[in-house]
């Protein structure tokens, strides 16, 4: 590193440093820009393991254990997630596949495969906040809510996070009148998310319990997500996380019957 | 009498003529201190609790609802029947969103708790998902109505899509299109009035005119609601019918003056019994709430007993001291007894095994008893208080009137009548208990507390629409569970260990690679792992887990896979031991649910087979032919996985367990009685007869309308035990008040009768034999055997004075018959205003006791003097002294049986043994008692006795 180069960084750094306090440094759409892509594009593909436990309020558990695969198109755009289902045994096989598209005009693709039943479906496009297989999480949330469907405002920060308000386009859409994100200043990542619904009432919330990094990736390592009016909680363990693994187009329904083993393992 | 001292009687009312002051003053303020409890009345209207709280039945019902999250439903139906479409059309639909979301916020923060409407169970159209395949392999999930619709065209696409869902047809929508329901699950059953209430404000606010109707059913509202009409009426119906008991009194006796005392007496007993009642920390139940009207009668009528008897032996000469001393001596012994036998009737009650029974029964005893005592006490010092002046007059008018009126007219031919056409008499009677016994053999017991209402009650009304629409108001649940079972677990390991080498062969011919040497790997580590696993599924699941770790040691991605297999064997073993997901159980629901819908009593019937079949039609391809079960396991998971991809996944855990050990079959009955129910349980009984259970799998019933079965099963058995138990108790006693089994069984002949031609009435009727049918029985012991006493003791008496049967006859159609009279009348038209009350139960109160008393009254007219003169020459054999009495082998025995007898009945209920030992075990103590009978009775003191009735034969 030569010293002009030093020294133009020094002033980058101080000129931060002074300035962070009088402007903001960054507005509301750039600061969910980066966070959706802190919590769904790092790298440019990835896998991981699930542990899902799903717990009702009698306390019962029930426990679904899948790997997702991802490859992103472009940072920020399209992308593709493939969910491979562990288990429980019975549903061991089952494949979830989304073709997402961030555009508004072009919905994203879903497929589901049922191995049982030998059984490729195309999920039609519609609502997307459904439960994810009988947990507190919406299929939404698995690839991520498009951020052209909300307008973004930035309401406080402190030191640590930014605090961002997100209102539907279309509320009629949605069952939340708006959410709010607390995103971390470091990583950007959204370390939790508060649904309001029609009457203002805070009636769900998704919290990351445990983050860190992974190939220097900020990344998340546990969620809970709580059902504030059934009282169920749904919390996900994120382990075996690996980027960057030069996926080959494994996301086309060929392979919904014949699984990529080498990624899933 | 040698209970007491033969002068207690004179005593006692000599006591209170003197201190009448002293007695009115002690009465009072007895009667404000027990008054001051009142206020802090609870109330219960939960016919639940006619069963108590540790019931099995009812503990098994709260731990399944806690289980599968049911809630107790109101239903909000609303009805269209002037639209071509129905309800599928823009207007009505929207209002029913719009209610659907005026409902989900009917919730109210009570003590850190929300108590309403369980907002996230509502179920309405709006609130429901819509699976569909819409062709070329693609399903898709919606909700069936996310807002209203606004044109017709969208309603009717609605209404396809509605249609299309067997789960919703007969429950939210009804078949003919006219009706939709909203199901309002409530926190607990005590806030349906509220809910009721606020829903129907918000009715007539928003909607009062409007096309629809607008209906409101269900058993937690019906139950809450007629706690709040109970209060109503008994501030109505108790002070109505005292006033005219009141105005009756009035007319008969013509001095005001006098009947205020019978109605102190009433008002005294009462409020003192309800102030125990309250302050001993007892509820009011639907039960209690009848003390009042039940104890007016029983309260007024001794002291109408001693006002008869004053106006006819009132004169100026004599005073009102000595007429009332007079009085009290004359009727003292037989209002003792008539008290007493009254108070054991309903005392008994507290043998049925109904907690509220229980409760009434005795606070009605300790009623009765206070009223006795104001009676004895409070009557003669309230007369003694009046002055003399206040009194002059009256022997003219009184005895005159009396006398003379046409009621001592037609009692004078009735004697006459009786005296000369007794056999007649005894053989109408005879067929009388003959057709009775038809009649009674025709009773139907049934209860619905729906019913409790009349029907042009909102409430009955609602009851009555809806189910006419929809699958039913009513909801049972039937509950198909696992047993618990003992699993010896290295034996079931070396079992499956067996079984899963079999698999092997099949494995290798489909190409897995090393499959024998991780085959054989897995099946030492699944034998090793036995050895120390507590329950199969922590074994398999185990196994599963290390066949997953032990993939990453694997040298390629087709080991991988074969590690996969065989962990998954184990996976899906574990899997299999899910009774409910395997598709033959399922089917087994299914077939279960067809009967039941074809038996006409279940309106609609909702399980975890309909879902899957449901979920398995859409993904397939949509088509009818695919609304089966489909044949694996395996599917039928992924079916129910997919089902859970809706906007309401927990809505499978009313259907099932989350360990798939326990299912629920919602059960929506159109009627509430308690007979239907009980058609329903044996058409189930019968099914599972023919079809027998899965293996391990038991059959259990829950929910409101079973447990009204049950409660009623255990009433009527409950007060048919403590009836024939207190018939014995007033037996025994009447056989030691009159020292003579002969007069004791005459004793006993109207109400034996009465109660036949009530119920043999009841029965031909087609009335029910619901709850205050049943109570009544106690009533007509109690009210029947007083008419009896009166009359039989004063029989006794009059002959001992006269020594003719016809003079004695005479005489007791003057003044005692009179008296028995002017109580019928003013007890059985005292109460007809409780045919105004809107609570079916107290217009069956009123009318069953204007009849027991007419009934009872005159057949202790009819029918007594006529048996006393067949069986004359017998009955006057009887020698009535007690030595004579307790040398009666006869009577010693048939008091021994009867004793025992009546122990029998109230140890059986409490102790789980053998009918036929406790019976065994009876029958020596009768044996026993027997020969001490006989040894008393045979004593020395006892030869002259014999000795002497010997030498008379």
């Amino acid at each position: 590193m030569g010293n002009s180069q030093t020294a133009l960084f020094v002033v980058l750094f101080l000129c931060i440093n002074a300035c962070a306090k009088e402007i903001p440094a960054l507005s509301a759409d750039k600061i969910v820009t980066k966070a959706n892509i802190a919590a769904y594009y790092q790298a440019s593909d990835g896998r991981a393991k699930v542990n899902m436990e799903i717990v009702n309020s009698r306390g019962d558990v029930k426990v679904r254990e899948f790997i997702i695969l991802r490859k992103d198109i472009t940072d920020g755009g399209d992308q593709k997630f493939y969910v491979y289902f562990q288990r429980p045994a019975d549903i061991r096989r089952m494949v979830f596949m989304v073709h997402k598209h961030v555009d508004k005009e072009n919905e994203d693709d879903r497929w589901l495969y049922l191995p049982s039943l030998d059984l490729v479906n195309r999920i039609a496009s519609g609502d997307k906040r459904t439960s994810f297989v009988g947990s507190d999480y919406f299929y939404e949330d698995v690839s991520g809510r498009s951020l052209s469907a909300d307008t973004h405002e930035l309401l406080a920060q402190d030191e640590e996070y930014y605090i961002v308000r997100n209102i539907p386009k279309y509320p009629e859409e949605v069952e939340f009148s708006y959410y709010d994100m607390n995103i971390d200043k470091q990583t950007f990542l959204p370390m939790s998310i508060l649904f309001y619904d029609k009457k203002q009432v805070l009636y769900r919330k998704i919290e990351v319990v445990k983050s860190g990094e992974v190939q220097l990736y900020p990344t998340v390592f546990e969620v809970l997500v709580t059902n504030l009016s059934t009282k169920n909680i749904t919390r996900m363990r994120f382990s075996q996380i690996k980027y960057d693994i030069d996926l080959p187009d494994i996301f086309s329904e060929r392979y919904l019957r014949r699984p990529p083993r080498k990624f899933l393992r | 009498m040698k209970l007491f001292d033969k002068n207690i009687d004179r005593k006692l009312v000599e006591y209170a003529v003197l201190h009448h002051r002293k007695i009115t003053i002690v009465m009072l303020v007895v009667t404000a201190i027990l008054a001051s409890f009142i206020p802090k009345v609870q109330v219960d209207t939960d016919p639940e609790n006619m069963l108590s709280s540790d019931e099995p039945v009812r503990i098994y019902h709260h731990k399944m609802k806690e289980k599968f999250a049911i809630y107790d439903l109101v239903v909000l139906g609303v009805v269209n029947e002037e639209n071509r479409n129905g309800v599928f059309n823009p207007e009505t639909l929207s209002k029913v969103f719009e209610l659907t979301e005026f409902v989900k916020a009917l919730n109210w923060e009570e003590d850190g708790k929300k108590v309403g409407v369980v907002d996230v169970e509502v179920m309405a159209p709006s609130e429901v998902d819509h699976v569909s395949n819409l062709g070329a392999g693609t399903i898709s999930f919606e909700w069936l109505m996310k807002n209203p619709p606004k044109t017709q065209q969208q309603a009717d696409e609605l209404k396809l899509k509605a249609k299309s869902n067997p789960l919703l047809t007969d429950t939210v929508f009804s078949n003919d299109d006219q009706a939709v329901a909203i199901y309002i699950p409530l926190t607990s059953k005590d806030v349906g009035y509220r809910v009721y209430i606020e829903i129907n404000k918000h009715l007539a606010e928003k909607y009062s005119g409007s096309q629809e109707k607008f209906y409101l059913a269900g058993l937690p509202i019906a139950e809450d609601t007629f706690g709040v009409e109970m209060f109503l009426q008994m501030s109505i119906s108790a002070p109505l019918a005292m006033l005219v008991v009141f105005l009756l009194l009035y007319f008969f006796f013509r001095k005001l003056i006098l009947i205020f005392s019978p109605m102190i007496v009433a008002i005294v007993s009462i409020v003192c019994t309800m102030g125990l009642l309250i302050g001993t920390g007892h509820p009011i139940h639907i039960m209690t709430s009848m003390i009042p009207i039940f104890l007016m009668p029983i309260a007024v009528v001794d002291s109408v007993h001693i006002l008869s008897e004053f106006f006819d032996r009132y004169t100026k000469e004599k005073g009102r001291r000595e007429t009332i001393v007079d009085v009290m001596h004359e009727l003292f012994i037989p209002m003792f007894y008539t008290s007493l036998t009254s108070a054991a009737g309903f005392a008994s009650l507290a043998l049925t095994p109904i907690p509220p029974v229980q409760v009434f029964g005795l606070f009605v005893a300790a009623g009765i008893m206070i009223a006795w005592l104001c009676t004895v006490t409070f009557v003669p010092a309230y007369i003694m208080s009046i002055k003399e002046k206040t009194l002059a007059g009256f022997d003219q008018s009184s005895s005159q009137l009396s006398r003379e009126n046409p009621l001592a007219r037609l009692l004078h031919l009735l004697g006459r009548f009786v005296f000369k056409r007794a056999k007649l008499i005894l053989v109408i009677s005879l067929l009388l208990v003959i057709i009775s016994g038809v009649g009674i053999s025709k009773i139907q017991v049934n209860d619905n507390p729906v019913k409790w209402f009349t029907i042009t009650h909102p409430i009955r009304v609602a009851d009555i629409e809806l189910n006419k629409h929809f699958g039913g108001t009513y909801m049972s649940y039937l509950i198909l569970e696992e047993k618990a079972q003992e699993v010896d677990i290295p034996v079931y390991a070396q079992e499956l260990s067996e079984e899963f080498v079999l698999e092997i062969p099949k494995w290798k011919l489909a190409g897995y690679v090393e499959i024998e040497t991780i085959a054989a790997q897995m099946n030492e580590l699944f034998l090793k792992l036995s050895k120390t696993a507590t329950s199969r599924e922590e074994l398999l699941m185990a196994v599963f887990d290390q066949a997953y770790e032990l993939s990453f040691d694997a040298q390629s991605d087709q080991e991988v896979e074969t590690w996969d297999v065989v962990g998954e064997y184990f996976g899906l073993m574990n899997e299999s031991l899910k009774p409910f997901k395997q598709p033959e159980n399922l089917r087994y629901m299914s077939r279960l649910q067809q009967r039941l819908s074809q038996s006409g009593y279940v309106g609609k019937s909702n399980s975890l087979s309909d879902i899957v079949k449901k979920v398995h039609q859409e993904l397939v391809d949509g088509e009818e032919e695919n609304f089966k079960i489909p044949d694996s396991s395996n599917a039928v998971a992924q079916c129910l996985m997919q089902y859970q991809s809706g906007h309401k996944p927990y809505d499978l855990w009313h259907f099932v367990t989350n360990d798939y050990r326990h299912a629920n079959i919602w059960l929506q009955l159109t009627s509430g009685d308690n007979k239907d129910m009980q058609q329903v349980i044996s058409i189930v009984d019968e099914f599972v007869t023919e079809n027998p259970l899965p293996d391990n799998i038991e059959l259990n019933w829950a929910g409101l309308t079973y447990i009204n079965v049950v409660w009623q099963q255990k009433m009527v058995f409950g007060m048919l035990q403590s009836f024939a138990g207190s018939f014995l108790v007033v037996f025994v006693m009447m056989v030691i008040l009159f020292r003579s089994v002969g007069w004791g069984l005459l004793c006993m002949a109207p109400l034996t009768i009465t109660i036949l031609l009530i119920y043999g009435a009841t029965g031909f009727l087609g009335k029910d034999y619901d709850m205050p049918t049943a109570v009544l029985s106690s009533l007509t012991l109690g009210m029947a055997v007083d008419f009896a006493i009166h009359f039989i003791q004063r029989v006794r008496t009059t002959y001992a004075q006269t020594g003719s049967w016809r003079g004695t006859n005479k005489v007791m159609f003057g003044e005692p018959a009179r008296a028995i009279s002017r109580n019928v009348i003013v007890i059985a038209i005292g109460f007809l205003p409780l045919l105004a009350a809107g609570l079916v139960p107290y217009r069956t109160v009123g009318v069953m006791l204007c009849c027991i008393m007419a009934l009872s009254g005159s057949i202790t007219l009819i029918l007594l003097p006529a048996m006393i003169k067949i069986w004359r020459r017998k009955l006057i054999k009887q020698c009535y002294s007690v030595k004579c009495a307790s040398c009666n082998c006869y009577l010693c025995s048939v008091v021994a049986i009867s004793i025992v007898a009546m122990v029998l009945l109230g140890v059986e209920q409490y102790i789980e043994s053998d009918w036929k030992i406790l019976a065994g075990i009876a029958g020596v103590i009768v044996a026993i008692l027997l020969v001490i009978c006989r040894l008393i009775t045979h004593r020395n003191k006892c030869k002259d006795i014999h000795g002497h009735k010997n030498n008379e034969e």
